[in-house]
């Protein structure tokens, strides 16, 4: 009450209390006021605390000024598949920026001015297409994808709104057709469709996102063309259908090169035949014939059912039912083991392998990996074709390779664990580290392989290998001729014609495959079309050509001490025989 | 005394307000500039990316083949033509150097 009246005194309010209320009165009212200005005050206070908040967000914290946000430009996404490069860099597969144009029919006002821009820009647009989706009421229409940076930049230069450019990624193959089997395509959306595009798909995208650098094969370009034009150059000239080769490393399992021919473009895989697009080295499954004889061998010599010098009897034919073996060339005589290798005898490979036995046999080619689907960073793996019922007269075909049908990827991995000192190689598309021990299982003993190296050394210096022989090297092989069976009938002049090479024998490093399917004789092979003048020359071209570059000295300025291992020798009966 | 405390505790207030202001400006022109600057990388790492493939694309050995053999008079080396030094002959060798590999690192 004091309180009221002092301030009354403090405002000099000489106003009299209102009539009929009393100094107590009026001062529960002015508490009542004081009551709600606080409230008031307390609401504004609660207001400009919130304004100031905001203020010190917006203006000291800010939002991050994004690329987005400087002068309008739009950020650039980073390739979304990794790039494809061989094992020395060079670059097989990359993602390239274009652009893709889509029109906006509503945004357009002078259709007929627009549709003669285009067609100024594109000269081969179909423009009535064009004046359709104008015309239509569709929101917004895609017309053109992969826009090259000239066609853009006319576009952007037409300053027509209802025409905009979204960016836009394309998988471009520089090497076109030379690696078309093995990196394969994609489809427009960045997914891989075929080849290693394909097989490590998911791996490509995970290596872009976290900025892991380009994928490395195991492949040299170098090596590639070289067995590229080889084999197109032999094609060409024996009007073969078609071909394929690999190198492989026969320690690791990488392989240096595979091409199968012929090829296609992977910019267009979509203009191409089915035989353009199938890949004979790795889907392809051919019985693959002579090149099957030295595992006949090696399982003899590995599990001692044969020695070295052992003779079979080649002397004629063999009839098992209803069939008839015969010998290309015979040599109407017994022959040693070497000697069944040097002149491929059918008759003698499949008497021994008859002596190893179907169980064995059968074993023995299991652990080699020949009825299995190989893993490999392909998706285009073929399946063997393995007899049902395995008789005699399987033992005796599957002996000189026939009745069993194997890719030639299984025939050059199996060729690297028969000479790489006997351990099995899991082929591989990509680059291991320099001496990388991959997984390996011994398949036959370091021994048997010792001999196997000699052994197909002499095919090549004295047998059906010698147009492999490569002056300064030395060179191992074996070549393979098998009649194609079509319609279940083996037909004579279709041939699948074949040789694997190994180079340097004596220390193994690469294998070489080379193979024909259904080459024709010419003047210069004096009508022949058999392994030995159409398989085995391109797999000599191309060790002569990748030898030094794959940094392997030749054997004529060896060191010394190290001398070349004298192989063949006559022995007292006239036959040639290997020594250790 | 009070009233001392008050007008310099507001001249602070002012001038640190001031100041803020000034450091907010300049991180925005530094931002802005960090922002073109990022944009010009990924430009290049880009034209970097275009300029490979078509080196990778020019580089063609069937096109280098045709080349040299239209403009050279060179022939195949024979393998007894190459000399190797001693512990030289290693095996496959990297001659090739990815072209602006550096730059994108």
């Amino acid at each position: 009450m004091r309180d009221l009246a002092i301030r009354r005194w403090w405002r000099r309010d000489r106003s009299p209390l209102p009539p009929g209320e009393t100094v107590a009165a009026a001062s529960a009212r002015l508490e009542r006021a004081r009551g709600r200005l606080l409230a008031t005050g307390v609401l504004f206070l609660l207001c400009f605390g919130a304004l100031i908040v905001r203020t010190l967000d917006v203006a000291v914290i800010g939002a991050p000024v994004g690329i987005t946000g400087a002068g309008g430009v739009s950020a650039l996404n980073p390739a979304a598949r990794a790039d494809i490069v061989d094992r020395n860099g060079v670059l097989l597969a990359s993602n390239l920026p274009t652009h893709a144009l889509y029109v906006e029919p509503g945004k357009i006002f002078d259709r007929e001015d627009a549709i003669a821009a285009l067609g100024r820009v594109f000269p081969d647009l179909d423009l009535e297409r064009v004046a359709s989706l104008i015309a239509s009421d569709r929101k917004t229409a895609l017309l053109r994808h992969n826009l090259t940076p000239e066609q853009a930049h006319a576009i952007n230069r037409l300053g027509n709104p209802g025409l905009w450019l979204e960016r836009q990624e394309q998988r471009f193959y520089p090497q076109g057709r030379l690696f078309a089997h093995v990196v394969g395509f994609t489809d427009v959306d960045n997914r891989g469709l075929a080849g290693v595009e394909k097989a490590v798909d998911a791996e490509l995208r995970q290596r872009a996102e976290a900025q892991q650098g380009p994928l490395a094969l195991s492949l040299d370009i170098r090596v590639q063309h070289v067995l590229a034009e080889a084999l197109t150059e032999t094609m060409t000239a024996h009007r073969a259908l078609g071909a394929a080769g690999m190198v492989m490393d026969v320690e690791t399992g990488e392989l240096l090169a595979l091409v199968s021919l012929p090829s296609f473009d992977p910019k267009g895989p979509d203009r191409s035949s089915a035989e353009q697009l199938f890949n004979r080295a790795t889907l392809g499954t051919y019985e693959l014939g002579s090149t099957f004889k030295p595992f006949t061998v090696a399982m003899a010599l590995d599990r001692g059912i044969a020695g070295i010098e052992d003779s079979y009897d080649a002397t004629q034919p063999i009839r098992v039912s209803r069939h008839l073996i015969r010998d290309h060339r015979p040599e109407n005589r017994w022959l040693t083991v070497p000697e069944i290798l040097i002149h491929s005898s059918n008759i003698a490979a499949a008497r021994l392998a008859v002596e190893v036995g179907a169980e064995r046999q059968k074993s023995f080619l299991d652990a080699f990996g020949m009825f299995d689907r190989i893993p490999f960073e392909l998706s285009e793996r073929g399946w063997p074709i393995v007899p049902r019922r395995w008789s005699e007269h399987t033992t005796m075909t599957v002996g000189f390779g026939h009745g069993l049908a194997v890719t030639p990827l299984h025939l050059i991995a199996s060729y690297a664990a028969l000479v790489n000192g006997g351990m099995a190689v899991t082929p591989t598309l990509l680059k291991q580290e320099p001496g990388a021990h991959l997984v390996q299982n011994r398949v036959i003993s370091a021994e048997t392989s010792a001999i196997m190296r000699m052994l197909l050394y002499t095919v090549v210096a004295e047998g059906t290998g010698k147009k492999a022989a490569v002056p300064g090297y030395l060179v191992g092989g074996k070549t393979g001729t098998a009649e194609k069976a079509i319609g279940g009938q083996y037909k004579r002049d279709s041939m699948i014609t074949n040789f694997v090479g190994v180079f340097p024998i004596d220390r193994p490093r690469y294998a070489v495959l080379a193979l024909m399917d259904e080459p024709k004789g010419t003047e210069e092979t004096f009508g022949f079309a058999t392994a030995g003048w159409t398989a085995a020359p391109v797999a000599g071209a191309v060790i002569e050509r990748i030898a030094p570059l794959l940094g392997i000295p030749a054997a004529i300025e060896r060191d010394e001490s190290e001398e070349a291992p004298s192989i063949v020798w006559e022995s007292a009966e006239g036959g040639r025989h290997a020594s250790l | 005394m009070m009233r001392h405390l008050v007008l310099i505790s507001i001249a602070a207030f002012v001038l640190s307000m001031l100041a803020l202001f000034l450091v907010k400006h300049e991180v925005r022109g530094l931002e802005r500039e960090l922002a073109a600057l990022e944009l010009d990388r990924q430009r290049h790492v880009e034209a970097i990316r275009v300029l490979r493939s078509e080196w990778s694309y020019l580089t063609r050995p069937a096109r280098i083949a045709s080349l040299a053999a239209r403009h050279l008079p060179l022939e195949q080396v024979q393998p007894a033509q190459v000399r190797w030094l001693p512990g030289q002959a290693t095996g496959p060798s990297a001659l090739v150097t990815p072209i602006g590999g550096e730059l994108e690192r």
